[in-house]
């Protein structure tokens, strides 16, 4: 009864396909600066309604907050300035790769991390696109395994069509097709 | 009563037989009224842990007004009789060949359809108030999330056991259907060869005596989760309790007073006293354990495992082979000194997320078994594991000694040399001292992390060793991956270092600082047995 075509041949473990080099697919180009520009805004904003709370002439408030506030919206520029400096350079190393039989996704800095996510165990998949994502033209692809929901595999920043021919190839990967 | 008319009826109705078709709209038996009540009753008793400490405080003025009170209560019992029995009456089920449906709810209608294909675990459950009219509940798990369970409240003992075995045998002929489309020769075979052994009797593979479940009773650490739950009252404790000695005439500031009592006799006091309440906990724990295990027996039924146990609830799981993920041999410090192990099955964990008491989880857990049992049963699972022989011969690989270093170097130093400093410019010595103690312990502790920690592999199996003073062993087949991960931060890559996450349907497995290569090998193996075995996880 054994299909002609299969075969399981032992591979010599040298000769297995390694993580290690990873054909990297970079992110939309829009993605980085994007986000960059959402971190920016929410830094100003949270700026702008410190300043409005100290310069406001509608309520007296305390004394020592009074004093206090400058150094909090202060604090609060440098450290988002900071901080969309840091996420804006770590969306530059970000990147994903599909293979034949699985999906990986590099991301990190500083703490680099691959996860790699067997097309077979594919539960379901997601496209998520939120109002800003739609404006752009950009998704984010969610796959879904019996992982558990801590380890929702995820792309964020793709093109709408890539998502769009990722999912399709994913849906249609004969694995997925035996096996969903 | 009218209710008793028509599920009489509807009882005498009930085929004996299961394969009949049912088309018409079922009944429960009345008993179901019990088990709304206490459902409810549990529901809103685990609400009302929250409002224990507002009681308490109000606990006087509450009582001084009864006739607040009193009605209160009686009208909250009249409420939830009256749900129970409402539930009772909406609640209808209907048996078809190869699906369930239930309905049920009061305000909110909820309508269940449950193909019999894609019930994942049947659980029997027979609640001590339903032993006497011989029902039971049989709860149908499905993949998916756990709101999708259907719950059958209230048949006959011996119709839950034949449907069940009905549902499995769907479930099974469902899976060779499936296995000979893809035309997998070897595993259809073994399939279509259990189906005709379905008349084989069960094989019972493990009983717990009562002196197992004390002594699991006595190393499982529910002790601490105790004491760390009464924490709050101390006070309150210690102050009743010291009240009520005083009463009994024993004086307790006079007793541990070193005026009228030698040292040696206060410490011997002091020993005693604090023997006494760890006796008191142990019995607590051991009570516990008795109540969840009682009457423990793993059985095996072709390819199926079953469990059952409980003193006042009875449950019974069952777990195909084929949907067992991962084994996990635990044994605590206590369990180390006895030589006994915990073995658990792990299942995927979809539909047991919900905080589930030990006994009723969907997992099967074997408490306190010898060495050599244990042994026997893992090679039951999987034959040809070599998790014995790693064990023996210690081939497992250690991780980076930078484990050490780091948690030390990093973790604890920086917080040692800050409290130590500060407490020394205060010149309380003493506490300095202590935090210097404590700081030594920790970082042995973490010395014996370093050392329990190792990772082993062959041609089929991860092997996972992590643990403290007890040591842990995990062992699940390569092919029931779900993803891998692979960290690594600029430290760990330039002394080529990192950390292997395998997720499982289980749960995850983290290994941390293992050399990179080994690390890479794992997950590119992993990756090709997953891609070519072609086997499900399921």
């Amino acid at each position: 009864m054994l299909e002609s075509t299969f075969s399981n041949l032992r591979v010599p473990i040298d000769q297995l396909p390694t993580i290690l080099q990873l054909e990297k697919q970079s992110l939309s180009e829009k993605y980085a600066p994007l986000n960059r520009l959402l971190n920016l805004g929410f830094t100003l904003v949270v700026c702008v309604i410190g300043l409005a709370l100290y310069f406001q002439p509608f309520v007296d408030l305390p004394k020592g907050l009074l004093n206090f506030l400058p150094f909090v919206i202060w604090a609060a520029a440098i450290l988002g300035l900071l901080l969309t400096w840091l996420s804006h350079a770590r969306d530059q190393v970000k990147s994903y790769t599909l293979r034949e039989l699985d999906l990986h996704y590099t991301s990190g800095l500083f703490f680099r991390k691959v996860v790699s996510q067997p097309i077979t165990r594919i539960q379901h998949i997601e496209l998520k696109r939120g109002p800003i994502e739609r404006k752009a033209g950009l998704a984010t692809l969610q796959v879904f395994s019996a992982g558990g929901a801590m380890h929702t595999f995820e792309i964020p920043g793709l093109p709408i069509d890539t998502a769009q021919q990722l999912r399709q190839f994913i849906l249609q990967h004969k694995d997925v097709v035996k096996h969903g | 009563m009218d209710s008793q008319s028509i599920s009489s009826a509807t009882d005498s109705k009930e085929p004996t037989d299961p394969s009949d078709v049912q088309d018409d709209w079922q009944v429960l038996s009345p008993v179901a009224i019990l088990y709304f009540a206490a459902s409810v009753f549990k529901h809103l008793f685990s609400n009302v842990i929250y409002l224990i400490p507002a009681i308490a405080v109000s606990y006087k003025s509450v009582l001084e007004h009864p006739f607040i009170w009193l009605p209160a209560i009686l009208g909250a019992l009249a409420v939830l009789t009256l749900f129970a029995f409402l539930s009772f009456k909406v609640y209808r089920y209907r048996l078809s060949e190869d699906n369930i449906e239930i309905r049920s709810g009061i305000f909110s209608k909820k309508h269940l359809n449950l193909p019999f294909s894609r019930v994942q675990n049947v659980k029997i459950e027979q609640p001590i108030y339903y032993r006497f009219t011989g029902h039971a509940c049989l709860q149908l798990d499905t993949a998916g999330s756990a709101k999708n369970e259907a719950k059958l409240v209230a048949i006959k003992l011996d119709f839950a056991q034949q449907l069940k075995t009905r549902i499995q045998s769907q479930v099974q002929n469902d899976a060779i259907d499936s296995n000979q489309n893809n035309m997998s020769a070897d595993s259809s075979e073994i399939h279509s060869e259990s189906v005709n052994s379905q008349a084989q009797h069960e094989i019972v593979l493990n009983r717990r005596n009562l002196s197992d479940l004390v002594i699991h009773g006595i190393t499982s650490n529910r002790i601490w989760i105790f004491l760390g739950g009464l924490a709050p009252f101390y006070n309150n404790i210690f102050d009743s309790v010291g009240e009520w000695l005083t009463k009994l005439g024993i004086d307790l500031t006079e007793l541990f007073s070193l005026k009228t009592h030698s040292l040696l006799e206060v410490a011997m006091y002091a020993f005693s006293l604090t023997m006494l309440i760890m006796f008191v906990l142990v019995s607590f724990s051991v009570i516990g354990a008795i109540v969840s295990f009682y009457g423990y027996t793993l059985s095996k039924l072709d390819d199926k495992y079953i469990r059952r146990s409980g003193l006042l609830t009875k449950h019974e799981v069952s777990m195909g082979l084929s949907r067992l993920q991962m084994v996990i041999q635990k044994q605590d410090w206590l369990d180390v000194l006895l030589k006994r192990i915990n073995l658990t099955f792990e299942q995927s964990n979809a539909f047991a997320n919900n905080l589930n008491t030990s006994a009723s989880s969907s997992k099967i857990i074997v408490p306190s078994i010898k060495p050599h049992e244990c042994q026997t049963l893992i090679d039951d699972a999987y034959p040809d594991n070599a998790l014995n022989a790693l064990v023996c011969e210690d081939g497992f690989n250690p991780i980076s000694k930078g484990f050490i270093l780091r948690n030390i170097l990093l973790v604890l130093m920086p917080l040692w040399l800050i409290t130590t400093s500060v407490t020394l410019m205060n010149d309380k010595i003493i506490i300095s001292t202590m935090l210097s103690v404590a700081f030594v312990v920790l970082s042995g502790l973490v010395v014996l992390r370093w050392k329990r920690w190792g990772i082993a592999k062959d041609k089929n199996f991860v092997y996972l060793r992590k643990g403290l003073i007890g040591v842990d062993y995990y062992c699940f087949p390569t092919y029931k991956l779900q993803q891998t991960q692979f960290k690594q931060n600029l430290l760990m890559k330039k002394r080529q270092l990192a950390t292997v996450k395998f997720v499982l349907a289980s749960g995850s497995l983290k290994v941390p600082m293992i050399k990179q290569n080994l690390a890479y090998q794992l997950i590119d193996e992993g990756l090709y047995q997953v891609e070519t075995s072609q086997r499900s996880w399921m």
